[in-house]
């Protein structure tokens, strides 16, 4: 992990995406229906990004969406799907039953040990689990080993540097000092285990105002900023607002009618054509389903609401 | 809905209480995402004979939760609502990797004869016929937790368009995600190192099971009031041992079930379900 002393970290969108090679092994914050940073993977699709390696727990839109715009050449996820809600996720399983993309699937300790072993600089860490399961096939790269203490039999998990990780914060500083309220799931990790760190935020705010919110993130492990308010649409970022199960359940259609139908109906309405975020957010309701959104915090009966859209409902 | 207007349970209920049932007071109990059933069984068993459990919520691992309605989704505030904190991630799978956590939930779209889980790929998983979703933390947590409770909404065999059974319950799973008592090679929990006892209980909308401790083969204990042994072969690809004394599963009571109404406002757990076994229900009538 470099450091990264600048004192203004704030670039646009397009500035921080292009930190994103080709190749690159992307870590993904967020997880299923929360805080995932989408408005930078939409931009990465703009810019025509290839071949990425993505790496994460459990995940759901974001990496669809990446697959779905053939970014990605190798997903090394625990989980990629929409579980209740709309079920598996189409454009992922085409991708990898077609064979764009190699199936690498992880399990999230066996995740989690491979990048504290890079946030702790060493090169392995021991798992007891594992073994017997058909992951040690799919993942030459896990040595077994007799423990010398023990005798027990172990799974050596070699370190994960992610050559990226890219967050969505609630709060961050223009220095790049973030505060990201939990559930944190494996940000954390993916920051300290990276080579570059991409941070958008909610909201920019001022470094007095971050400090009284008690950041949990130093502005030296981020490259850069971008304040992207609703950048987390359409997964969640409470307080802000709920996770657009609307909007999802269009995604969900128009990705499990095919690949020409995803292209035309969502990648063009919502990544290609719109010229801005603020364009993207007009196109997904604007500001009338922003106050839709926020209406969580109006109580529980509107905050079940959300959840009760009729259309997109799976048997 | 008030106790005593409650008449019937419904087939998801019966099976919530079932698998609430498998949990022990004291015990550290966590269910991962994309569980409704589990939730509202960890939701029901703290309420009811589990006062001392602890219950880690799904995705958002709040400790004693207390949502206002179950969402979809499961990584959503309104599943952590009521909590005394949230841990972190490392913190929830070092509990298990230490040894520490009591029970957890675990389903797949293919089962075997000794609770092994499929949930990554049907067919080969290097090119998949048909790609699963994946494990989440399943592959770990079924090696460390103490005790597995399987659930599974799906044995019943489909036929496919040449009238052929597609069995869930399957001789030869293609990819193990998650472990059960044995292993390909033959290899029992023990010889792998593994920490925890494996899976306890099994709970299918065709009945409840268990392992028979000799040879560890899922072995049949209770089965519903309109399911038959005889439902249960027909379904299952291998030959499960069936207990002498297979009883018939105690309903829910009229209280049990109210909670389970009051909990999920949404019948969000019915995603999980067919429609057929939606409209299952079982009276109350008699055990009131």
């Amino acid at each position: 992990m470099p450091v990264f002393t600048s004192e203004q970290k704030q670039a646009s969108l397009a500035e921080a995406a292009a930190i994103v090679q080709d190749g690159m092994t992307v870590a993904v914050g967020g997880g299923l229906s929360w805080r995932e940073p989408m408005a930078l993977l939409r931009e990465l699709i703009r810019q025509g990004r290839r071949d990425l390696h993505v790496i994460g727990t459990a995940h759901g839109v974001d990496v669809d969406l990446l697959c779905g715009a053939s970014a990605v050449s190798i997903i090394e996820e625990s989980y990629v799907g929409f579980e209740q809600d709309f079920g598996m996720a189409p454009n992922f399983r085409r991708a990898c039953q077609q064979g764009q993309t190699k199936v690498h699937d992880t399990c999230c300790h066996t995740l989690l040990q491979q990048l504290r072993a890079a946030e702790y600089g060493v090169p392995f860490l021991p798992v007891r689990s594992i073994q017997g399961t058909d992951f040690l096939q799919l993942h030459p790269e896990y040595k077994t080993m007799t423990c010398p203490f023990t005798g027990l039999p172990l799974v050596l998990v070699p370190a994960l540097v992610p050559d990226v990780a890219i967050v969505h914060a609630q709060y961050g500083d223009a220095q790049g000092n973030l505060k990201i309220l939990p559930p944190l799931v494996a940000d954390m990790l993916f920051i300290r285990a990276a080579r570059h760190v991409i941070a958008t935020v909610e909201q920019l705010v001022p470094t007095e105002e971050l400090q009284a919110m008690e950041p949990n993130i130093p502005y030296f492990w981020v490259e850069v900023v971008v304040e992207v308010p609703y950048g987390a649409h359409p997964t969640s970022c409470y307080p802000f607002y709920a996770y657009d199960r609307r909007h999802l359940a269009e995604y969900y259609h128009a990705a499990s009618a095919g690949p020409e139908t995803f292209a035309r109906e969502y990648l063009a309405r919502y990544v290609y054509e719109p010229a801005s975020h603020d364009d993207y957010l007009q196109r997904v309701g604007g500001a009338l389903r922003q106050r839709e959104l926020e209406s969580w915090k109006e109580g529980d009966d509107t905050w079940r609401a959300l959840f009760t859209a009729p259309e997109g409902a799976i048997a | 809905m008030k106790e005593q207007e409650i008449s019937y349970a419904t087939l998801p209920e019966v099976m919530i209480s079932q698998v609430a049932r498998t949990i022990r007071d004291g015990e550290l109990v966590f269910h991962g995402y994309g569980s409704p059933v589990p939730a509202l069984a960890m939701l029901l068993a703290r309420r009811t004979h589990a006062p001392h459990m602890v219950h880690i919520e799904g995705a958002t691992y709040g400790v004693n939760p207390d949502p206002p309605f179950l969402p979809p989704t499961s990584n959503d505030w309104s599943l952590s609502r009521g909590s005394v904190l949230a841990l972190g991630i490392t913190d929830l799978f070092d509990i298990a990797a230490r040894g520490d956590m009591g029970r957890m939930f675990l389903s797949g779209v293919q089962v075997d004869r000794y609770g092994n889980l499929n949930v990554t790929a049907i067919g080969s998983a290097a090119a998949p016929r048909v790609k699963l979703p994946g494990s989440g933390g399943g592959c770990n947590l079924s090696a460390d937790v103490q005790h597995i409770t399987i659930w599974t909404t799906g044995h019943r065999a489909s036929l496919n368009k040449a009238g052929k059974r597609q069995y869930r319950f399957v001789k030869q799973i293609d990819f193990i995600s998650s472990i059960g008592h044995v292993a390909r090679d033959g290899r029992a929990r023990a010889a792998l190192g593994l920490r925890g006892g494996g899976p306890e209980w099994v709970v299918t909308e065709l009945g409840v099971f268990d392992f028979d401790p000799g040879t560890h083969v899922l072995r049949l204990r209770r089965l519903y009031p309109d399911t038959t042994v005889q439902d249960v072969l027909d379904n299952t690809e291998f030959e499960p041992v069936i207990a002498p004394d297979v009883s018939v599963v105690s309903l829910p009571s009229p209280a049990d079930v109210a909670l389970i109404r009051r909990f999920d406002p949404l019948n969000t757990h019915q995603r999980e379900f067919k429609s057929t076994d939606v409209s299952r229900r079982f009276s109350l009538q008699d055990s009131q």
